[in-house]
């Protein structure tokens, strides 16, 4: 009984550790903000709003996270539209060598847009004009994601039956109508969760951006991040906290959105 | 009318599901396709919707050929095995969705859906999705969006297997009154020979693609035209014994039974047929029965099926309740010769 009381007090202060190991930054970021004169610490807040003015004042704070959506939004939806036509081709077309492919590609994918692939990237945009052009991030950006896309929204095509599209074929529907009355609204839900976590791949990417945009004007959140220092060359806490916490609020909000519109459910594997 | 000439399909990989049927489907007419998995029913529907294409052969609709004709171009309408009702619409929209592909204003496809959906009981439950839905009501929505095509023949893949027992035997009904009403041609696949027996005005009986009898159903149960058929068809499959020609008569079981049809050579080997519903169990010795022993008997209710065993062989046969014979009893089964048939190389005589 002893033993067990002492296990489970064992256990919880361990819970209890590794919760605080991640709260504490956490709660920096909720409070620094409000913090005159922000530390390294996190404090009592004084619940002054100076430090948003200053972020106000900032020349490029608030137009980079203007430029971190656009890319994010930009990406989500040529990935999703071009996911969404080739998951349902390869899910629905036999034809030699698919899986095959669908692996490589994958394989791939996670070297463009990787560190490894960063100088012949950088030459690439260069060549064919597509440096320092949002555009440009945007398509290189969709290609880095759009293997996994295509594999993940595949398992959900995979696993929604046949007998509705054929039924709409018998109707005499077209093939894109079939796609946009039947398969859309079928996997919406595998639509938004690829939607959402392209948005939060792009959106925290830092390194495809600082690589090929270097105009500050249209720089997204995670660079100019980057480049908040005081004059002294020291990290000027109070606009990073300022600008960390409004750079994670888009995030939060739409996972919140999107979890209370389709849920996160995991698809495939088990028919229901 | 639907026609198949010469119909053949051939799986990648070699698979033949169908060998070169002829078959064909009259105007008005409840035809079903009938066998066990796997002998290529539901292919020869999916040809004929045009989900699969022949290999080679002709698909003939009305008096078109559309062997190569998109599904949606057939003027056929298909209700699938799981119905195929699209989960994110209502009722109305699932029933109205034919009318939305061929472009009829909303107004229109709404009343149209109103009217059939009314038409088969349906009125409270046009704004439900179809999860909302029981099993039977679903099948009706089903029925009523191939009634909004008003397409030239409906196909139906196993319209029943997806209900239970019960709601069953009343679909059947429903559906073969709802077909006589409507008057379309109608094709349906069951592997259920109660249920095409039952529904069918013409049936085809078939086995590893090949159609093995074709007729109405009391063709088909009384003469059945090859062994396949004979044990296919019944609730209780037909008694097929070996035997041999003796002049006039048949060596059965080591009994002499008469031969029920003539042009039979002396000394001839045949298998003798008749169905359990058509023997008669007696007492008492008499001519041309096949004396046994009873192993075995099966309550169906109002009668019972009694298994006798004769010289290696199995005679079954049915019994009126009340007349059972108990266990270990020496009994005599007496053939009706008027229903007993005789096949020759497993085909009729």
């Amino acid at each position: 009984m002893t033993r067990f009381v002492l296990g489970r007090i064992g256990f919880y202060t361990f819970v209890a550790v590794v919760l605080a190991f991640f709260s504490v930054p956490l709660l920096w970021l909720l409070t620094a903000p409000f913090t005159d004169t922000p530390t390294y610490r996190v404090k009592i807040p004084d619940f002054t709003v100076a430090n948003f003015a200053a972020m106000w004042e900032h020349p490029y704070a608030l137009g980079s996270l203007g430029n971190s959506l656009i890319l994010a939004i930009g990406t989500a939806v040529i990935v999703v539209a071009l996911a969404a036509l080739a998951a349902y081709a390869l899910s629905r077309v036999r034809m030699p060598g698919r899986d095959a492919l669908l692996y490589t590609l994958l394989l791939l994918s996670s070297i463009i847009t990787g560190t490894a692939a960063m100088v012949p990237l950088f030459q690439l945009a260069v060549t064919v004009g597509l440096i320092d052009s949002q555009f440009g991030l945007i398509l290189i950006m969709t290609g880095g994601l759009l293997p996994a896309a295509i594999f993940m929204l595949k398992d959900f095509m995979d696993s929604t039956p046949k007998s509705y599209e054929e039924s709409a074929r018998v109707f005499g529907a077209s093939p894109l109508q079939i796609v946009r009355h039947v398969v859309v609204p079928l996997v919406r839900p595998g639509l938004a969760t690829i939607a959402v976590w392209a948005v939060a791949n792009v959106w925290g990417n830092f390194l495809m951006p600082y690589l090929l945009l270097s105009d500050v004007e249209k720089q997204p959140a995670a660079v100019i991040m980057y480049t908040l220092y005081t004059e002294g060359g020291q990290a000027n806490l109070r606009l990073l906290s300022t600008f960390g916490l409004l750079y994670s609020i888009p995030v939060v909000l739409m996972y919140l959105f999107v979890s209370k519109k389709y849920g996160f459910r995991f698809h495939g594997g088990i028919k229901a | 009318m639907i026609e198949l000439k010469s119909l053949t399909k051939v799986y990648p990989g070699g698979v033949k599901a169908l060998d070169a049927l002829d078959l064909e489907i009259r105007d008005g007419e409840f035809f079903a396709l009938l066998g066990p998995s796997g002998c290529g029913k539901t292919t020869l529907l999916r040809t004929i919707a045009g989900l699969e294409t022949a290999t080679s052969g002709q698909v003939v609709i009305g008096s078109k050929d559309v062997t190569h004709v998109q599904p949606g171009a057939r003027d056929v309408a298909m209700v699938f095995q799981d119905y195929a009702l699209f989960p994110h619409m209502d009722v109305t929209d699932n029933i109205s969705y034919p009318l939305r592909i061929k472009k009829v204003a909303k107004p229109a496809r709404t009343a149209k859906a109103a009217e059939v959906g009314a038409r088969l009981g349906l009125e409270g439950l046009m704004d439900r999705r179809p999860g909302q839905l029981s099993g039977g009501q679903q099948q009706r929505v089903a029925l009523a969006r191939v009634m909004a095509t008003q397409a030239q023949a409906f196909l139906f893949d196993e319209p029943l297997s997806n209900l239970d027992a019960r709601l069953r035997l009343e679909a059947r009904t429903f559906l073969k009154k709802l077909q006589r009403e409507l008057g379309v041609t109608t094709v349906f696949v069951t592997h259920d020979q109660a249920e095409a027996l039952a529904m069918a005005d013409r049936m085809a009986v078939m086995e590893a693609g090949h159609i093995r009898q074709i007729g109405t159903p009391a063709e088909v149960f009384q003469r059945p035209a090859n062994t396949f058929v004979a044990g296919f068809i019944g609730s209780t499959p037909m008694n097929l014994l070996d035997g041999t020609v003796r002049g006039e008569t048949l060596e059965v079981a080591g009994c002499k039974v008469p031969a029920p049809a003539a042009g039979l050579r002396d000394g001839e080997k045949i298998v003798y047929g008749v169905r359990p519903e058509y023997v008669t169990y007696s007492v008492e010795p008499v001519d041309g029965s096949i004396a046994g022993k009873v192993v075995l008997s099966e309550s169906l209710g109002a009668s019972h099926l009694v298994t006798l065993e004769a010289a290696g062989e199995t005679v079954q046969v049915i019994v009126p309740e009340g007349d059972e014979p108990a266990l270990g009893d020496e009994g005599y089964a007496v053939p009706r010769t008027d229903r007993a048939l005789i096949y020759r190389d497993g085909e009729l005589v």
